[in-house]
């Protein structure tokens, strides 16, 4: 039966996206070596709420003198992650001991490789990007080794995510081009509509009158 | 008013039979035909005395049944295009506006609530300016709507907006009213189970829809916060052009425009306080109105939420979870028409009884897959579940159009429309309870949903018609009562029985004694309470 050949199909394309899926799935958060790198993170306007797109961070790191995995890094991923306040009836926003299912740093700030010979710290300048939803965040780098698996990390703020945190506004999205198109097409769909209706009315009256 | 009911009911997937207006304002479609001069040998298809055809062929466009039934079926399917456009953009949508679950739940729950009303009012629309002006006036009256996401800025407009643009729904009647007067009570099962499930396709192609729309745009050089805007104006404008093709390609009846043609013959209106009573007072509507609550209901939900599920949960990429998503809509295409099929099988088989079993086998099976899709843990199960929690779901849509026709035959329109609309109140009520707060994750309110699907469709066993019966008894042993003559001219007083009201109603009842199981019809034979014995 036709049903049979769907399910069977469908079995097959599931079996097909699982076996594309990565493979470790319990590395957890909380093994990671806490502090390990120091980063602080300057907003170029202090004290107020930061524009995206045209604000920037000035964001530095530091490997910290007590880091104990330091043989291991290969490179370092600098993220934007949200603050708890951002968190708040948003589970996509959810922060999980799960690496792999953690969704609190999704904005992905830069990456580096990491030269042990340079003991001192590296500092760059973000332009918040445009993609940035409005919210209350800090900045995380992570250190990951060979293998591309994080093995430590430090943030911009205190363990608890309560000091240091900066509030960015999102872009608009709007455009005057777009509003002017949208009621173009609105006005043009009302009046077509009005168009039509008053000719056969016009249309059915002469043929009445007939 | 000519009869050419033999078989009619009992055929196959039903919105209405030909005979009945939708609505309840005019109970005599004839009183708005002219029978022309000329033979029907002008008309593509062959058509019966009222120029309905009797042939249903969904590969021509001739005018005008053909090109009736596709205008009907795709502003249908645009509307549900637009009704749903937002449900994959949510995770790009939600970034730009800062929504939080609770203002995407009650936004969706909005989307699905404006259609409750403006179903109930499209049928009255429908008598007075004719099924062309119904779905124009649906499409392109809440194009606007759509275009107007361009200025939305928060929670509140996002809310405001989904409202508005969920008034179009109401071309769900209009498309079944279209095809009601231009087919034949024998095939019209088979069309509206056709115009009904592929317009329902709507709400699965939206979600591959959009994201691909939104990608080509982004590609163009967009910001992602302003390319699903962009996005938006495509919908809005397939409603402008399908409103444009409806009024310039579409007649309203078999032979011209309503307006144009000229009245004669009597026009016997009911009264629609009547038949509004009639409707309400029946316990089997209400038990309906719950029933698509849980099958139409649950599918309008999952249209708003599973994309965004599979983003979710499983780490899809937004196009990966639209395709995904939109397996579920697409089932549409053929497990509605199954659903209806599956029913005239079954009433063929056992009667009345065979039809309420269907429809609570298929509900009940859809609402266990749809718990068994919220446990789901890995992507491949979770995919299985869902393609067939819709198979059930949509199939028990079909089959309930198959036992709605016999509930009332005075009232016939307007329980339809409500039937429909419980459909919408379904699906606000599950949005509500499950979806809009952070008190169950997405994966426990589709348990729950399923759950509770399950508990609202056992009601189906209180169905009891005294002439069939029920799934658990026999029809009544009282010599009148078991008549269908008795349950269908009980709806009309003394006096509008001596007034000859009810002689279609009788007429129905006569037919409808297709759907006593085989066994009794070949037994006993009672005779009409009125009227000569037609064909049975």
């Amino acid at each position: 039966m036709a049903i049979h050949n769907i399910l069977f199909a469908s079995l097959l394309i599931c079996l097909l996206i699982q076996s594309s899926h990565g493979a470790t799935k319990e590395r957890l958060f909380s093994d990671l070596e806490k502090s390990a790198l120091e980063v602080t993170a300057t907003p170029s306007r202090v004290g107020e709420v930061l524009a995206a797109g045209i604000d920037k961070l000035s964001i530095t790191w530091k490997v910290s003198s007590t880091a104990t995995k330091e043989p291991e890094f290969k490179a370092i991923k600098v993220k934007l992650c949200y603050a708890p306040a951002s968190q708040v009836d948003r589970p996509w926003r959810k922060t999980e001991n799960e690496l792999f299912k953690d969704k609190s740093c999704p904005h992905k700030i830069s990456s580096w490789s990491y030269d042990p010979a340079v003991k001192t710290a590296q500092s760059f300048d973000y332009t918040l990007e445009r993609d940035i939803p409005t919210g209350t965040y800090f900045v995380r780098t992570y250190a990951v080794d060979a293998k591309d698996h994080e093995v430590a990390f430090g943030q911009s703020t205190n363990e608890n995510k309560t000091t240091n945190l900066f509030s960015v506004q999102a872009i608009s999205g709007r455009h005057k081009s777009l509003d002017i198109a949208s009621v173009c097409f609105s006005v043009f769909s009302v009046l077509a509509l009005f168009v039509f209706f008053v000719n056969e009315k016009r249309k059915a009256k002469i043929e009445q009158s007939k | 008013m000519a009869s050419n009911e033999e078989g009619s009911i009992g055929t196959s997937l039903h919105g209405v039979t030909a005979k009945e207006q939708v609505f309840s304002f005019s109970a005599d479609a004839s009183s708005q035909i002219v029978p022309s001069d000329d033979p029907t040998a002008k008309f593509a298809l062959p058509v019966d005395s009222e120029h309905r055809a009797k042939v249903f062929n969904p590969l021509s466009f001739a005018k005008p049944h053909m090109r009736a039934f596709h205008l009907g079926w795709v502003s249908f399917f645009t509307c549900f295009i637009s009704t749903f456009a937002a449900a994959p953009l949510v995770p790009i949508i939600r970034d730009n506006l800062d929504l939080t679950k609770t203002d995407i739940g009650n936004a969706g729950v909005a989307s699905v609530s404006g259609a409750i009303f403006s179903r109930l009012a499209m049928g009255a629309v429908c008598d007075l300016l004719g099924a062309r002006y119904g779905t124009a006036f649906s499409l392109m009256l809440t194009a606007p709507m759509v275009f107007t996401m361009s200025f939305v800025t928060g929670p509140v407009g996002y809310l405001a907006v989904r409202f508005m643009i969920g008034f179009c729904l109401a071309t769900f009647v209009s498309c079944q009213y279209w095809t009601s007067v231009m087919f034949n009570g024998k095939i019209i099962g088979l069309v509206n189970g056709c115009a009904g499930g592929w317009g329902d396709m709507g709400g699965g192609v939206t979600q591959l829809l959009m994201p691909m729309v939104f990608h080509v745009i982004k590609l163009a050089g967009a910001t992602p916060f302003m390319a699903w805007r962009i996005a938006f104006f495509v919908p809005g404008f397939l409603q402008v052009v399908m409103g444009i093709l409806v009024l310039t390609f579409g007649q309203d009846l078999p032979d011209g425009n309503l307006s144009t043609l000229q009245k004669s013959g009597q026009v016997s209106k009911d009264k629609f306080s009547k038949v509004f009573w009639f409707a309400v007072k029946n316990y089997r509507t209400w038990i309906l109105f719950v029933l698509y609550g849980f099958s139409m209901g649950i599918e309008l939900t999952i249209n708003n939420v599973i994309s965004g599920y599979f983003f979710d949960r499983f780490n899809l990429k937004l196009q990966t979870a639209g395709i995904v998503a939109s397996s579920f809509g697409m089932a549409n295409f053929f497990a509605r028409p199954f659903g209806g099929y599956a029913s005239d099988v079954a009433a063929r088989l056992f009667g009345m009884r065979g039809r309420l079993w269907i429809l609570w086998i298929f509900q009940t099976v859809g609402a266990l897959f749809c718990i068994w899709l919220g446990r789901a843990n890995s992507l491949p199960i979770a995919i299985l579940a869902m393609i067939l929690f819709s198979i059930g779901t949509q199939a028990a849509c079909g089959a309930l159009f198959g036992v709605a026709p016999f509930v009332s035959r005075r009232s016939l329109g307007l329980i339809s429309g409500l039937t429909g609309a419980g459909g919408n109140f379904g699906s606000g009520l599950t949005q509500l309870l499950f979806f809009s707060s952070s008190r169950f994750s997405t994966a426990e309110g589709l348990s729950l949903m399923g759950a509770m699907a399950v508990l609202c469709t056992l009601p189906v066993a209180f169905i009891h018609f005294p002439q069939w019966g029920s799934m658990f008894l026999r029809p009544s042993r009282d010599g009148e009562r078991s008549k269908e003559e008795y349950y269908y001219s009980s709806e009309w007083t003394e006096d509008e029985k001596q007034q000859g009201l009810h002689e279609g109603s009788i007429k129905f009842a006569e037919n409808s004694r297709s759907e006593r199981s085989r066994k009794v019809a070949l037994a006993d034979f009672p005779t009409p309470e009125s009227g000569t014995l037609t064909n049975v």
